[in-house]
């Protein structure tokens, strides 16, 4: 019986030990966005959500036009256009920083702080990306900001 | 074990033969006598060995007052009776004695969130030189219904004859982050807990415990906390110091908010048993 109740606890404390928070939890209106670059090419750059913001490739594309910035982030392009390439909207600053998001100048656009040049993006006055969704792409930088 | 000379209630005559079996059962139940070594289920925070008599229940009121006793000059200080204007988080529990041995409980803090727990002692001093039990508990966000965070700890414990024990608890916690694991480095705690309770007057004691981390999600400081208490029968009054207001063990696992700022807090317990 001692050894029964003893397993009981042990099952249970194991059985309840999966709670982590869900990432589509986080994610939001785009609930299979993951911290890789190939699912914020897919889910964010790529695509309008269920909010209803805009795909950035609306306008940062070079396909059939000259992207704003000289930023194309349509597949193929993107990668090689943020990690460690200089703004040309802000001289100094680094568009992606990798392992460090606070220095990179792509999460202070898509934030909208005070110290950016031009207007908060997507420049269509919203809706923006959710908090959670820029917390992944922040963790996409956090962990190198791979081509992965 | 000492024998209590004065029940805390008065207990109703036996009506019949088996109540009357009943009750002298009740009264050879070791775990009924006080334990001088362990007079309370926790320290200030972290639990203890002491067992709960099977179908007997206990109860805690804790209170963390929430302004640090380092902020402001003395005179904004005691114009705040040292925090106690500043509200803080309040917690109630409930324990009961499922089985020999075995306790299961809740406990609700004023942030809303609830912590179930249960208590199991494997190893029992009287026989051995250590005590040991195994805690399960989860701790749940937004009245249990947003953030779970399970934990599984053992308490390894040694009285010090009636003069107080002393306790090594090792735990490991889940989901301390509040964040999906992908999103951060580490979403489990692992800390060790360490504390002691010492008998310095016949009814007064000292302790102090700390729950290092030693792995995994561990931001603000190590949580330290001590305190002196008195019992009163089946009471007990506890004044306490810690640096931070987390009452639970995951709250614990997040830790303190510094090593400059402490908070005043108490417990109150009674047993009815």
């Amino acid at each position: 019986m001692r050894q029964l109740n003893c397993a009981v606890v042990v099952v249970a404390a194991l059985v309840l030990g999966a709670c982590d928070e869900r990432l589509r939890d986080v994610a939001g209106p785009s609930p299979n966005l993951q911290p890789t670059f190939s699912s914020i090419q897919r889910e964010i750059f790529a695509a309008t959500d269920s909010s209803g913001r805009a795909a950035c490739t609306q306008c940062h594309t070079n396909i059939g036009r000259t992207p704003p910035m000289g930023l194309a982030l349509n597949e193929g392009f993107a990668h090689a256009a943020l990690v460690g390439q200089p703004s040309r909207g802000k001289p100094g600053a680094v568009l992606v920083v990798p392992g460090n998001p606070e220095a990179s100048y792509l999460i202070h656009k898509l934030e909208g702080r005070a110290d950016i040049i031009g207007q908060r993006m997507p420049r269509t006055s919203g809706p923006f990306l959710t908090p959670g969704q820029i917390s992944i792409i922040r963790r996409w930088i956090e962990l190198g900001a791979r081509n992965d | 074990m000492v024998s209590m000379s004065i029940p805390v209630f008065a207990q109703p005559a036996p009506a019949n033969s088996s109540t009357s079996a009943a009750a002298a059962a009740q009264d050879d139940d070791p775990d009924m006598d006080p334990n001088r070594a362990q007079p309370d289920f926790t320290l200030a925070t972290l639990p203890t060995n002491l067992r709960l008599p099977r179908h007997k229940m206990g109860f805690r009121v804790t209170h963390r007052f929430g302004r640090p006793l380092g902020e402001g000059d003395l005179g904004d200080l005691a114009a705040d009776l040292f925090g106690l204007d500043a509200g803080g988080l309040i917690g109630l529990e409930f324990r009961y004695g499922l089985i020999r041995g075995g306790q299961i409980g809740i406990y609700r803090t004023s942030d809303r969130t609830i912590q179930f727990f249960g208590q199991y002692e494997l190893l029992s001093q009287r026989n051995r030189p250590v005590g040991l039990s195994v805690v399960a508990n989860v701790d749940g966000t937004n009245n249990f219904q947003d953030s779970y965070s399970p934990g599984l700890s053992a308490v390894v414990s040694r009285e010090l004859g009636e003069y107080g024990a002393i306790y090594i608890q090792p735990a490991w916690i889940n989901n301390t982050s509040l964040q999906p694991r992908e999103l951060v480095d580490d979403n489990d705690t692992v800390l060790i807990g360490l504390g002691g309770r010492i008998r310095v007057r016949r009814n007064t004691y000292v302790l102090l415990e700390a729950a290092p981390r030693v792995s995994g999600f561990s931001p603000g400081a190590h949580h330290v906390s001590f305190g002196i208490e008195q019992t009163a029968g089946g009471h007990l009054f506890q004044l306490n110091f810690s640096n931070g207001i987390g009452s639970t063990l995951a709250q614990v696992a997040r830790g303190g908010s510094g090593n400059d700022d402490w908070y005043i807090g108490f417990n109150i317990s009674r047993k009815f048993y």
